[in-house]
Protein backbone atom coordinates (compact mmCIF):
# COMPACT_ATOMS: atom_id res chain seq x y z
CA UNK A 1 0.00 0.00 0.00
CA UNK A 2 1.02 3.49 -0.72
CA UNK A 3 -1.07 7.04 -0.11
CA UNK A 4 -0.50 10.22 0.01
CA UNK A 5 -2.42 13.33 1.91
CA UNK A 6 -1.96 16.76 0.47
CA UNK A 7 -3.48 19.47 1.79
CA UNK A 8 -3.29 23.49 2.38
CA UNK A 9 -4.83 24.79 5.33
CA UNK A 10 -5.24 28.20 6.56
CA UNK A 11 -2.82 29.77 9.69
CA UNK A 12 -5.78 29.09 12.17
CA UNK A 13 -5.38 26.75 15.24
CA UNK A 14 -9.27 26.00 14.49
CA UNK A 15 -7.98 23.80 11.16
CA UNK A 16 -6.10 21.48 12.88
CA UNK A 17 -8.74 18.97 14.07
CA UNK A 18 -9.33 18.73 10.27
CA UNK A 19 -6.56 17.93 10.12
CA UNK A 20 -5.70 15.36 12.40
CA UNK A 21 -9.62 13.53 11.27
CA UNK A 22 -7.47 13.38 7.24
CA UNK A 23 -4.64 11.96 9.01
CA UNK A 24 -6.44 8.87 10.92
CA UNK A 25 -8.15 8.44 8.07
CA UNK A 26 -5.07 7.75 5.98
CA UNK A 27 -3.34 5.56 8.97
CA UNK A 28 -6.80 3.43 8.73
CA UNK A 29 -6.41 3.10 4.65
CA UNK A 30 -2.99 2.20 5.24
CA UNK A 31 -3.47 -0.20 8.20
CA UNK A 32 -0.99 2.11 10.55
CA UNK A 33 -0.55 0.30 14.16
CA UNK A 34 -2.34 2.84 16.95
CA UNK A 35 0.50 4.19 17.81
CA UNK A 36 2.22 5.02 14.74
CA UNK A 37 -1.15 6.99 13.89
CA UNK A 38 -0.77 8.75 17.52
CA UNK A 39 2.79 9.53 16.68
CA UNK A 40 1.89 10.84 13.68
CA UNK A 41 -1.06 12.73 14.20
CA UNK A 42 1.25 14.71 17.40
CA UNK A 43 3.72 15.16 15.45
CA UNK A 44 1.69 17.18 12.85
CA UNK A 45 -0.67 18.89 15.43
CA UNK A 46 2.50 20.17 17.66
CA UNK A 47 4.70 21.26 14.25
CA UNK A 48 1.36 22.91 12.92
CA UNK A 49 0.20 24.84 16.73
CA UNK A 50 4.16 25.83 16.25
CA UNK A 51 4.22 27.37 13.00
CA UNK A 52 0.46 28.72 14.12
CA UNK A 53 1.32 30.63 17.44
CA UNK A 54 5.35 31.25 16.58
CA UNK A 55 5.63 31.94 12.89
CA UNK A 56 4.31 35.34 12.94
CA UNK A 57 1.72 36.94 10.31
CA UNK A 58 -2.47 36.68 11.47
CA UNK A 59 -4.27 33.81 11.77
CA UNK A 60 -5.71 32.86 8.42
CA UNK A 61 -3.34 35.12 6.50
CA UNK A 62 -1.12 32.36 5.34
CA UNK A 63 -1.00 28.32 4.71
CA UNK A 64 0.60 25.91 6.14
CA UNK A 65 0.89 22.96 3.09
CA UNK A 66 0.94 19.52 4.68
CA UNK A 67 2.35 16.17 2.82
CA UNK A 68 1.63 12.50 4.13
CA UNK A 69 3.16 9.97 2.42
CA UNK A 70 2.68 6.23 3.61
CA UNK A 71 4.76 3.52 2.27
CA UNK A 72 4.78 -0.56 3.97
CA UNK A 73 7.98 0.74 5.96
CA UNK A 74 7.55 4.67 7.00
CA UNK A 75 5.77 7.35 6.69
CA UNK A 76 6.89 10.38 5.63
CA UNK A 77 5.35 13.77 6.91
CA UNK A 78 6.40 17.12 5.35
CA UNK A 79 5.35 20.88 6.62
CA UNK A 80 6.44 23.66 4.89
CA UNK A 81 5.42 27.22 5.78
CA UNK A 82 6.13 31.14 4.86
CA UNK A 83 6.41 31.90 8.41
CA UNK A 84 9.54 33.55 9.97
CA UNK A 85 12.32 31.38 9.73
CA UNK A 86 12.35 29.14 12.69
CA UNK A 87 13.97 25.34 13.20
CA UNK A 88 11.82 24.40 15.59
CA UNK A 89 14.26 21.31 16.80
CA UNK A 90 17.11 23.28 17.85
CA UNK A 91 15.84 26.54 18.28
CA UNK A 92 12.96 25.67 20.83
CA UNK A 93 13.71 25.02 24.86
CA UNK A 94 14.42 21.85 26.13
CA UNK A 95 11.83 21.12 28.47
CA UNK A 96 13.30 20.20 31.84
CA UNK A 97 11.89 16.41 32.46
CA UNK A 98 13.42 16.22 36.00
CA UNK A 99 11.83 19.76 37.87
CA UNK A 100 9.26 18.87 40.33
CA UNK A 101 5.25 20.29 40.05
CA UNK A 102 5.76 23.69 41.43
CA UNK A 103 8.92 24.36 39.33
CA UNK A 104 8.20 22.59 35.95
CA UNK A 105 8.21 24.87 33.20
CA UNK A 106 4.76 25.36 31.32
CA UNK A 107 5.66 24.39 27.12
CA UNK A 108 8.68 23.37 25.42
CA UNK A 109 6.77 19.63 25.01
CA UNK A 110 5.39 19.74 21.90
CA UNK A 111 9.21 19.78 20.27
CA UNK A 112 10.70 17.65 22.92
CA UNK A 113 7.36 15.23 21.53
CA UNK A 114 8.56 15.10 17.91
CA UNK A 115 11.95 14.28 18.59
CA UNK A 116 11.04 11.40 20.24
CA UNK A 117 8.47 9.79 18.55
CA UNK A 118 9.66 10.30 15.27
CA UNK A 119 12.49 8.19 13.73
CA UNK A 120 14.08 11.24 11.84
CA UNK A 121 13.20 15.04 11.85
CA UNK A 122 14.58 17.57 9.97
CA UNK A 123 14.22 21.58 9.15
CA UNK A 124 15.34 23.74 6.42
CA UNK A 125 14.50 26.95 4.77
CA UNK A 126 13.79 26.98 0.77
CA UNK A 127 12.51 29.83 -1.16
CA UNK A 128 11.48 31.71 1.81
CA UNK A 129 9.54 28.79 3.38
CA UNK A 130 9.98 26.64 6.58
CA UNK A 131 10.28 23.15 5.77
CA UNK A 132 10.03 20.58 8.61
CA UNK A 133 10.65 16.56 7.58
CA UNK A 134 9.49 13.91 9.89
CA UNK A 135 9.65 10.21 9.53
CA UNK A 136 8.00 7.65 11.22
CA UNK A 137 8.47 4.37 10.86
CA UNK A 138 6.36 1.59 10.95
CA UNK A 139 7.63 -1.08 12.80
CA UNK B 1 -14.01 16.67 24.34
CA UNK B 2 -16.06 16.80 27.83
CA UNK B 3 -15.01 16.85 31.23
CA UNK B 4 -17.95 15.00 33.87
CA UNK B 5 -17.29 15.62 37.97
CA UNK B 6 -18.20 13.63 40.64
CA UNK B 7 -17.99 13.20 44.48
CA UNK B 8 -17.02 10.50 46.54
CA UNK B 9 -16.97 11.81 49.83
CA UNK B 10 -14.15 14.61 49.75
CA UNK B 11 -12.29 13.17 46.92
CA UNK B 12 -13.50 14.74 43.18
CA UNK B 13 -13.35 12.64 39.82
CA UNK B 14 -13.30 14.80 37.27
CA UNK B 15 -13.71 12.04 33.77
CA UNK B 16 -12.23 13.90 30.64
CA UNK B 17 -13.71 12.23 27.53
CA UNK B 18 -12.61 12.28 24.05
CA UNK B 19 -10.06 14.81 22.26
CA UNK B 20 -7.74 17.04 23.88
CA UNK B 21 -5.79 19.14 21.42
CA UNK B 22 -4.34 22.80 20.32
CA UNK B 23 -7.78 23.82 18.92
CA UNK B 24 -9.86 23.00 22.41
CA UNK B 25 -7.38 23.04 24.94
CA UNK B 26 -8.59 26.35 26.44
CA UNK B 27 -12.03 24.72 27.25
CA UNK B 28 -10.20 22.03 29.10
CA UNK B 29 -8.68 24.11 31.52
CA UNK B 30 -12.02 26.21 32.29
CA UNK B 31 -13.89 23.13 32.34
CA UNK B 32 -10.95 21.28 34.66
CA UNK B 33 -10.56 24.60 37.02
CA UNK B 34 -14.65 24.79 36.95
CA UNK B 35 -14.67 21.44 38.50
CA UNK B 36 -12.42 21.85 41.01
CA UNK B 37 -14.34 23.12 44.06
CA UNK B 38 -12.94 24.56 47.11
CA UNK B 39 -14.00 21.65 49.73
CA UNK B 40 -12.13 18.96 48.62
CA UNK B 41 -9.10 16.73 50.03
CA UNK B 42 -7.97 14.89 46.66
CA UNK B 43 -8.67 15.49 42.85
CA UNK B 44 -8.47 12.48 40.31
CA UNK B 45 -8.16 13.17 37.36
CA UNK B 46 -9.79 9.73 35.20
CA UNK B 47 -8.36 9.24 31.59
CA UNK B 48 -10.10 5.72 30.70
CA UNK B 49 -12.52 7.76 28.12
CA UNK B 50 -10.08 9.84 26.82
CA UNK B 51 -8.64 8.86 23.13
CA UNK B 52 -5.96 11.54 22.33
CA UNK B 53 -3.62 14.58 24.07
CA UNK B 54 -1.30 16.27 22.94
CA UNK B 55 1.36 19.09 24.49
CA UNK B 56 -1.57 21.77 25.02
CA UNK B 57 -2.85 19.22 27.35
CA UNK B 58 -0.41 18.50 29.30
CA UNK B 59 0.19 22.12 29.59
CA UNK B 60 -3.33 22.59 31.70
CA UNK B 61 -2.53 18.94 33.50
CA UNK B 62 0.38 21.16 34.82
CA UNK B 63 -1.21 24.17 35.30
CA UNK B 64 -3.96 21.99 37.27
CA UNK B 65 -1.26 20.03 39.20
CA UNK B 66 -0.08 23.52 40.47
CA UNK B 67 -3.07 24.91 41.69
CA UNK B 68 -3.86 22.10 43.21
CA UNK B 69 0.16 21.98 45.17
CA UNK B 70 -0.65 25.77 46.01
CA UNK B 71 -3.73 24.52 48.43
CA UNK B 72 -2.68 21.18 49.67
CA UNK B 73 -4.55 19.44 47.46
CA UNK B 74 -3.38 16.15 46.24
CA UNK B 75 -4.12 14.97 42.68
CA UNK B 76 -3.85 11.97 40.58
CA UNK B 77 -4.16 10.47 37.24
CA UNK B 78 -5.56 6.95 36.77
CA UNK B 79 -7.00 4.12 33.74
CA UNK B 80 -4.54 5.73 30.79
CA UNK B 81 -4.89 3.96 27.86
CA UNK B 82 -1.34 2.77 26.46
CA UNK B 83 -0.89 5.64 23.92
CA UNK B 84 -1.86 8.30 26.33
CA UNK B 85 0.39 6.85 29.38
CA UNK B 86 3.60 6.87 26.37
CA UNK B 87 2.71 10.67 26.05
CA UNK B 88 2.90 11.25 29.77
CA UNK B 89 5.92 9.16 30.25
CA UNK B 90 7.72 11.09 27.65
CA UNK B 91 6.88 14.34 29.37
CA UNK B 92 8.30 12.88 32.26
CA UNK B 93 4.72 14.36 33.96
CA UNK B 94 4.39 10.41 35.21
CA UNK B 95 7.41 11.00 37.68
CA UNK B 96 5.94 13.94 39.39
CA UNK B 97 1.87 13.50 39.76
CA UNK B 98 0.83 9.92 40.47
CA UNK B 99 -0.90 7.53 38.13
CA UNK B 100 -3.25 4.52 38.91
CA UNK B 101 -4.10 1.83 36.64
CA UNK B 102 -7.56 2.01 37.83
CA UNK B 103 -9.89 4.31 39.04
CA UNK B 104 -10.32 2.45 42.26
CA UNK B 105 -7.14 2.43 42.99
CA UNK B 106 -6.72 5.80 42.79
CA UNK B 107 -9.92 6.56 44.89
CA UNK B 108 -8.60 3.67 47.28
CA UNK B 109 -4.99 5.97 47.77
CA UNK B 110 -6.95 9.54 47.81
CA UNK B 111 -9.32 8.48 50.69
Amino acid sequence: MSGTLHLRVPNRIEELPGVSEAVEALGSEEGWAQDVTYAIVLGLEEVATNVVRHGGGEPGSSEIEIEVSSSDDEVRIEVRDSGRAFDPFHEAPEPDLDAAVQDREIGGLGVHFVKVLMDETSYGREGGRNHVTMVKRRS
Amino acid sequence: MNVQVEHHDKVLVARVEGRVDSSNSQDFERQLQGAIGEDVNAVVIDLGQLAYISSAGLRVVLLVAKTLGQRNVSISLCALSDPVQSVFEISGFNRIIQIYDTQADALAAAG
